[in-house]
């Protein structure tokens, strides 16, 4: 038994460290609800682990998170069996209060969590709370601002900072308490990669010199699996799966790229990192294939056209004199930094931007002028959040109101929603769904309009992979239609590979790069996604290039 | 049985302080009718520091355990909206966009955190518009009480009833929140010469004709615009704001039981 848990560890030394966090038979029910969130859990996490949560939506994963300070179910209510304990305080026996200075948490949106305003101030506020001397705080202001290397930031007001700062800031907020244990709910999930990997290589560090304790749920595998110590993989049926990334990886069907590569090449081993891949897949690269043609972008007259357009927001300039048209049949990705414009460009091609300067025509019309049924048949945007879109009681409700405001016959858009989301409830409020089913939703409301052109920033916060895969469908579907294209920011490489044909690259307030998806993705290494980065020089960016290339040798 | 703790509701003995500050609180408004010297008094003042006085002692102990962090979130959260609501209306005649988040908010979370929210709410808004002045503790108690007492509506009546009960309260509260207002103003309003003025000393019949009169005569201006607009808005959002709040209250799963056992089936 000893030896076995031992497997888990790849540092030995932690395999003699103190349990930090005990499930014991732990079973979950909500209340109103018959079916078990999790069941019959055991697992024991010692100090200094990093261990990862996966699970597709709705599986369970945030209960888990929030069982381990008491959160549930002490405040959400519901039937707890077994035992949940941290460094011994059993969180039957202590109200989440008073596991504060034990446990961090950090959510998925740092902003909705800020109390203060300035950084230093929100480091301070937790302290505050639990009343510490204030020579104390100081001292640990201090050093949380190094450790976490705020220090310049210190002074500068929250809501100026990029995303990554913020999470960071977060995380420093949840530190200063010195908490043993450190909870993150898909911290990296808003973020671009460079901010992610900042984010993620910050928590790498503490959990190494400080030996604390992190807990990370995440759809984003690709980023976290290759500094996770173990996985729990939840099934939806409330049943936990504990191991090393190489055991769980094997089989789970929630994966990231490189583990589906290694499936395809028929690999034994999994490899977790990309150089674990590279070392394993060197024949692979070093052979000649056929170079598969490129396809020639299309000639007939573009639906979008932007001509010299200049943008600004709040007096800032954003965007500066670009130009470029988007064509029937493409999908576009925008891609940039957080804050780089992608959502401002996006807002003036739907029209509903101020401060626009040059000229934007869609369908030969000016975006601004747009109007009603017009306006919804001509563009569809799904903005941030997609619920912006929705201000119905009920999925029945919003489907009726979309059917009715488009002119459909009765049922349209529920058949819709239905082929991209089977299975949602009804009589569900919008805001209850998961945030896959409430894209789902809000797409379907706007595509039951049938637009020439769909908009969607940033769709894929918070999807996991099957949802993933479905919107990738769904858009490739719609993109193939006559006289319909396809735009979309966002900073997930993965989504980009498979879906795109084209990315514009922004950056410096113009158009860095503007090309195939192979030539922008290849040329940035930050901006690859992790076959072509496993594959490199080989111009391969998703499996199925791999496996298409390995069919034809040369 | 173990729950999670309910949203916050008065025990026996805050209902005694309650009470005790309310009489405070309402001897400050009716003075004139029963004042039997002959000069005005320099009461206000002292009225003013009981009713603050009776505030404080009623916060306090309802802060002593009742209130856990959802509560104070959701207290938080709507005083905030509501003190923001409130300059909105930058002093126009009667504009205030505040009354009908109260008592929504109010017939949705009880009697005793409609109280509370009347009280932090009018408080906060009042820092916010700078309305610090002997004027405030009479606004809190009023604020506190139109909180109150919206919910205490019946709490069965839903649907097209129960919006229109709100709004027949929502057009009394306004109503009544103007005549207190006029009452704690109105000795000190137009000197003591006019036909409207207070007369000290003056028989309550007497004063209280002059009163009314007095209230009318200035009701147009604020009272029955402030009416109103509570109504329109009340009418307008009453139904999908009662639907988001109800949400709230659901999802906070306030009084939801707690089981700790040895198997969940």
């Amino acid at each position: 038994m000893e030896a076995n848990r031992c497997l888990g560890y790849r540092i030995s030394l932690t395999c003699i460290g103190a349990v930090m966090i005990k499930f014991s038979n732990v079973s979950l029910i909500y209340p109103n609800s018959t079916t078990t969130v999790l069941e019959n859990l055991n697992l024991e996490i010692q100090e200094g682990e990093l261990v990862l949560v996966i699970g597709s939506t709705g599986s369970g994963k945030s209960s888990l998170l929030r069982l381990i300070n008491g959160l549930v179910p002490h405040h959400t209510g519901g039937i707890l069996a077994g035992d949940v304990s941290v460094n011994g305080v059993s969180t039957q026996m202590v109200k989440p209060g008073g596991m504060a200075h034990l446990i961090g948490i950090v959510g998925q949106n740092p902003a909705n969590t800020f109390v203060a305003d300035t950084v230093e101030d929100e480091l301070a506020f937790g302290m505050e709370t639990l009343n510490l001397p204030l020579d104390v705080m100081r001292k640990r202001i201090e050093e949380t601002l190094d450790l976490l290397s705020l220090t310049s930031l210190r002074n500068r007001s929250i809501a100026t900072l990029s995303g990554g700062e913020q999470q960071r800031v977060a995380i420093g907020a949840a530190l200063v308490t010195h908490p043993k244990v450190l909870v993150l709910d898909e911290p990296t999930s808003a973020l671009d990669p460079i901010a992610a990997e900042e984010v993620l290589s910050i928590l790498h560090r503490l959990v190494h010199d400080l030996s604390l304790t992190v807990v990370i749920a995440e759809h984003k595998l690709e980023r976290v699996i290759q500094f996770a110590d173990r996985i729990v993989q939840i099934n939806g049926d409330g049943v936990a799966k504990i191991g090393t990334p190489q055991q769980i990886l094997l089989e789970s069907p929630i994966a990231p790229p490189i583990v589906h590569l290694a499936r395809a090449l028929g690999l034994k081993e999994i490899g977790v990192s990309v150089r674990d891949m590279r070392r394993m897949t060197s024949e692979i690269r070093e052979g000649a294939y056929v170079q598969q043609p490129t396809r020639e972008a299309s000639i007939d007259n573009p639906i979008i056209t932007i001509d010299s357009l200049s943008l600004s927001y709040a007096e800032k300039k954003v965007l500066k004199q670009i130009s470029t048209n988007v064509y029937a049949h493409e999908i576009v990705a925008v891609m940039g930094r957080n804050g780089a414009g992608k959502s401002s460009l996006l807002k003036s091609l739907a029209g509903i931007m101020d401060g626009v300067n040059g000229a934007v025509l869609v369908d030969s019309q000016d975006p601004q002028k747009l109007k009603g049924k017009n306006r919804r048949e001509t563009i569809g945007f799904i903005p941030q959040e997609p619920s912006d879109l929705l201000y119905g009681q009920s999925v029945s409700i919003e489907c009726a109101q979309a059917d009715s405001d488009n002119q459909v016959a009765a049922g349209t858009t529920l058949s819709v929603l239905n082929q991209l989301v089977p299975g949602i409830s009804l009589h569900a409020h919008p805001r209850d769904l998961s945030e896959g089913q409430r894209l789902g939703l809000a797409l379907s409301v706007v595509l039951s309009g049938n637009p020439k052109i769909l908009i969607l920033d940033e769709p894929t916060r918070g999807l996991d992979y099957q949802a993933k895969n479905e919107l990738t469908r769904i858009l490739i579907e719609f993109a193939k239609a006559t006289g319909k294209c396809v735009l979309l920011a966002t900073h997930d490489v993965e989504l980009v590979a498979e879906l795109a044909r084209r990315v514009i690259y922004i950056a410096d307030r113009d158009i860095v790069a503007d090309g195939t998806t192979l030539d922008v993705l290849l040329s940035s290494p930050a901006f690859a996604p992790q076959v072509s980065k496993v594959m490199s020089p080989q111009p391969w960016l998703k499996v199925s290039d791999v496996i298409a290339a390995l069919d034809n040798p040369l | 049985m173990n729950t999670t703790q309910d949203i916050v509701t008065f025990s026996l003995k805050n209902f005694v302080i309650l009470g005790i500050a309310s009489v405070f609180s309402i001897a400050g408004f009716i003075w004139p009718f029963f004042y039997s010297g002959k000069d005005l008094p320099k009461t206000q003042l002292f009225f003013w520091l009981a009713i603050a006085c009776a505030f404080i002692v009623v916060v306090f102990e309802i802060s002593n355990a009742r209130l856990d962090a959802k509560s104070v979130a959701l207290l938080g959260v709507l005083a905030a909206l509501i003190s923001a609501l409130r300059p909105l209306g930058a002093g126009a005649v009667g504009i205030e966009p505040m009354w009908f988040v109260l008592i929504l908010s109010a017939r949705v979370f009880g009697p005793s955190f409609g109280f509370l929210l009347g009280i932090i709410s009018m408080f906060a808004s009042a820092l916010l518009t700078g309305g610090l002045g002997p004027w405030l503790g009479y606004q809190i108690f009023a604020a506190a009480w139109i909180g109150l007492l919206a919910g205490l509506l019946p709490r069965k009546v839903r649907g097209k009833l129960e919006l229109l009960m709100l709004i027949v309260f929502g057009a009394i509260a306004a109503g009544i929140f103007g005549i207190l207002m006029d009452l704690q103003f109105w000795p000190w309003a137009l000197g003591a010469n006019t036909q409207l003025s207070y007369l000290a000393g003056g028989s309550v019949a007497e004063n209280l004709s002059r009163f009314i009169t007095f209230h009318f005569a200035t009701a147009m201006a604020w009272d029955i615009p402030r009416a109103i607009f509570t109504v329109v808005l009340i009418a307008i959002s009453g139904g999908s704001v009662l639907a988001a709040l109800r949400r709230t209250h659901t999802r906070a799963a306030f009084m939801t039981p707690v089981v700790f056992s040895e198997r969940v089936k």
